[in-house]
């Protein structure tokens, strides 16, 4: 075989293989029109895509909505979803990120059981994750805490003990860190 | 931004009438097609796009014609398209006849053919209702349109229409369906022809602003080449869409690398070139199997390296770095990481990526290729038939000589299609039609209806099996009363040939469900009003052949040929293309 001394399979691209599995979260802003988000939902279907979460949202810009998703996928596999995403005509844009690249946050609602004994420790737990008490019944607690995933599954850990009702999380929103403050 | 703002310049065609009319949506639809130069639209009427007739009547210029069955006019329509470049229009009405529609679009998606489809649909009041034929067939048709739309109000549809033939002709070609309400094609709007772009305008600034591919690629592109030892073209379905055949021909011939085409790129360069190799993948010749084995560098042009070309893709090209050239940039890496990807129209980057590479010299590499050519055929040639039922290879050749390789061939699906991609001989350019990607069977004969109307002046031969050929024969009908003259070969075996194939080699012989019978296609050409010859020895191939061409009108011609007929070589499914089953 011929030797080449060739550019870099995928060159301007990390030489990460095939096989290794990412986080990256895809923010797809697309015209609200009908349809529309059928159909970037759709192609998340079609390729068995590993959603984590997905948010779906208005944004600075009338008639668009911008949907965010957190996904777990190789390097290659990510960029191909993208320009597959950009071929839908109602896509307007895509972006994707890894984690450190963005902000994400997620605001998560945590009822937590209480007995009497227990009120206060919870209380000054939710205020060390700056998590806010936005219920109180004679049984129950229920927090509000925002910011990212990792720091609501801890929080979540942490109230484990006192006995969790039920949990809502929003899933991430993301916006990208601006380039000059990098 | 560039491309829209030079479109603003172009709108409104000198010469053309520029009132604004209030007019009912179903005559805006027309309006609309007509501007895009629609002449030929296939379709059904119906309850919910009964407008739509009502107006059609009063424009002349689009010649409707009506088919027997709706998924028939989606093919009429991508025959049409392929064989003229245009965008194809089909018509149907709501729920049955939208979802009839559906494995056109699908074939259409999957070869990346321009096409519109109109449906009606029911009143916008009903809409969700569960109305009678209501069908959501937005929903329906979404994963196999390129985009479609669902028209709000009349005046909307103008635009829509438009909108509809820029996206189903630009970038990668595709279908694109336009669902129009029964009331909002009853209701007026006004209409101001100059306010909207026609995809002649869109795409002629869209060639006006295309990109060169970057320097830097091109540089990448050229050095690959520079270095390689055994390289090969791979040429696909997007040279024939981007109209680069004299580029290909141009690259190929001042790098003298061997030329591949797969099964939708065959005839977008010439099987008598010195350099054209054949067919690859799973029922390619040898020598070209193991020309793509060998290769160093590969040049794939507008093709997406489907799984019937490559078999195991770990085995594929297992020595070779891609140059892939393609359109879509979602192709790139999809299956084989391309060491240079280039995003672009294939005649532009055929074009710059000849400009940039040197003059090459690979005959010895050609010649070795030929020498296993030459053992393959040896052997084939060697085999002995002792049938004298018609075979395949010689009713293919006899059709190329009978019409000196200027027809216009439109296959079904399955081994017939096999043996005409192999060995008709493609000389004509963009003379080969078939349904590759989405494989549907009674795709041809309707498919030929639409080449023929596009391309009146060209013989037009329909090639199927006798399973393919009873689907959508009703279409026997409509060439008879639109006087469209076909020729149509059917090779009939007795047997669901291709799936029996695969029973024989993978199945130990459980001919499941794969016995066929059919009707007297004699006696069945006879009731439709069209000329049947029936063909039982080899020696009547060229007489029938030349019978049908001189026979006015459409005419079948059903050839009788050995019922266990293979096609080979065969890979199997699964294995790697250099693993072939051989005769």
């Amino acid at each position: 075989m011929t030797k080449i001394t060739a550019p870099a399979e995928r060159s301007g691209h990390s030489d990460v293989s095939r096989d290794v599995m990412q986080a990256y979260t895809l923010v797809v802003l697309v015209e609200d029109r009908l349809g529309a988000v059928d159909r970037v939902f759709s192609l998340f279907r079609r390729r068995r895509a590993n959603m984590q979460t997905l948010v779906l949202g208005r944004c600075e810009l009338p008639d668009v909505i911008r949907i965010t998703v957190a996904v777990n996928d190789s390097e290659v596999g990510i960029d191909h979803l993208v320009e597959q995403l950009r071929k839908i005509i109602d896509v307007r844009k895509v972006a994707h990120f890894m984690a450190q690249q963005a902000i994400t946050r997620e605001l998560a609602l945590i009822k937590v059981s209480r007995i009497e004994e227990h009120t206060r420790a919870i209380i000054e737990l939710a205020s060390l994750f700056g998590a806010t008490v936005v219920d109180l019944t004679a049984s129950t607690v229920t927090l509000e805490v925002s910011g990212s995933s990792e720091k609501i599954d801890k929080l979540v850990g942490q109230v484990q003990r006192y006995g969790i009702r039920e949990i809502v999380r929003t899933g991430s929103v993301a916006m990208a860190y601006d380039a000059e403050d990098k | 931004m560039a491309i829209a703002a030079k479109i603003i310049q172009q709108a409104g065609i000198p010469g053309q009438t520029d009132e604004a009319r209030e007019l009912a949506g179903s005559h805006i639809i027309c309006e609309a097609l007509v501007r895009e130069g629609v002449t030929l639209l296939y379709g059904y009427p119906g309850g919910a796009i009964m407008p739509f007739y009502d107006a059609l009547t009063s424009y002349p210029s689009l010649h409707h014609v009506l088919v027997r069955h709706e998924q028939a006019a989606a093919h009429a329509a991508d025959g049409y398209a392929r064989a003229t470049g245009k965008v194809g229009v089909c018509v149907a009405t709501s729920g049955p006849g939208a979802t009839n529609l559906v494995t056109g679009l699908a074939t259409a998606f999957m070869d990346s053919t321009p096409l519109v489809a109109i449906t009606g649909q029911v009143a916008r009041t009903f809409i969700g209702r569960d109305a009678f034929q209501e069908t959501d067939v937005i929903g329906v048709t979404q994963p196999i349109t390129k985009h479609n739309f669902l028209v709000r109000n009349a005046s909307e549809i103008a635009d829509v229409i438009h909108q509809a033939f820029r996206v189903a002709l630009s970038g990668r070609p595709g279908p694109v369906l336009v669902d129009i309400p029964k009331d909002v094609q009853f209701e007026k709007a006004v209409y101001c022809p100059s306010d909207y772009v026609t995809s002649e305008q869109y795409m002629k600034a869209l060639a006006e602003g295309a990109q060169r591919p970057a320097d830097y690629l091109l540089a990448q592109a050229a050095q690959l080449l520079a270095q390689a030892e055994k390289p090969v073209i791979m040429a696909g379905h997007g040279v024939i869409l981007s109209n680069a055949y004299n580029e290909l021909q141009a690259f190929a011939e001042k790098t003298s690398i061997p030329v591949i085409t797969t099964l939708l790129g065959q005839s977008s360069f010439s099987d008598t070139h010195p350099l054209h190799l054949g067919l690859p993948g799973m029922h390619g010749p040898a020598h070209v199997n193991r020309a793509i084995s060998e290769a160093d560098v590969i040049v794939g042009v507008g093709l997406r390296f489907d799984d019937r070309v490559t078999g195991k893709v770990s085995g594929f090209a297992p020595n070779a770095r891609i140059i892939h050239i393609d359109i879509d940039p979602s192709e790139m890496h999809k299956v084989k990481i391309a060491t240079v990807p280039i995003v672009a129209d294939a005649k532009v980057a055929l074009a710059a990526l000849t400009e940039v590479v040197a003059p090459q010299d690979h005959s010895a590499w050609l010649k070795e290729i030929r020498s296993w050519q030459a053992v393959a055929e040896e052997r084939s040639q060697s085999i002995e038939r002792d049938d004298n039922l018609p075979d395949p290879v010689s009713i293919l050749q006899g059709i190329y000589e009978a019409t000196k390789g200027q027809a216009i061939i439109v296959s079904d699906v399955g081994q017939h299609q096999m043996w005409t991609a192999r060995h008709y001989t493609w000389t004509r350019r963009n003379s080969h039609i078939t349904s590759g990607g989405l494989g549907t069977m009674g795709f041809a004969l309707p498919a030929a209806m639409g080449v023929k109307m596009g391309m009146p002046d060209d013989i037009v031969w329909a090639i199927a099996g006798d399973g393919g050929a009873q689907m959508n024969i009703q279409e026997l009908a409509t060439l008879q009363q639109e006087g469209v003259a076909i020729k149509y070969a059917i090779m009939n075996n007795g047997y669901l040939g291709m799936v029996r194939q695969w029973q024989q080699f993978f199945h130990a012989r459980n001919y499941s469900e794969t016995p066929i019978s059919g009707p007297d296609y004699v006696k069945l050409a006879d009731a439709y009003g069209v000329t049947g010859i029936r063909v039982k020895r080899r020696e009547d191939i060229a007489s029938a052949i030349k019978q049908a061409m001189e026979t006015e009108g459409t005419v079948i011609v059903e050839f009788i040929i050995e019922p266990e007929a293979n096609v080979y070589p065969m890979v199997a499914p699964g294995k790697a293309i250099t693993d072939m089953i051989e005769e």
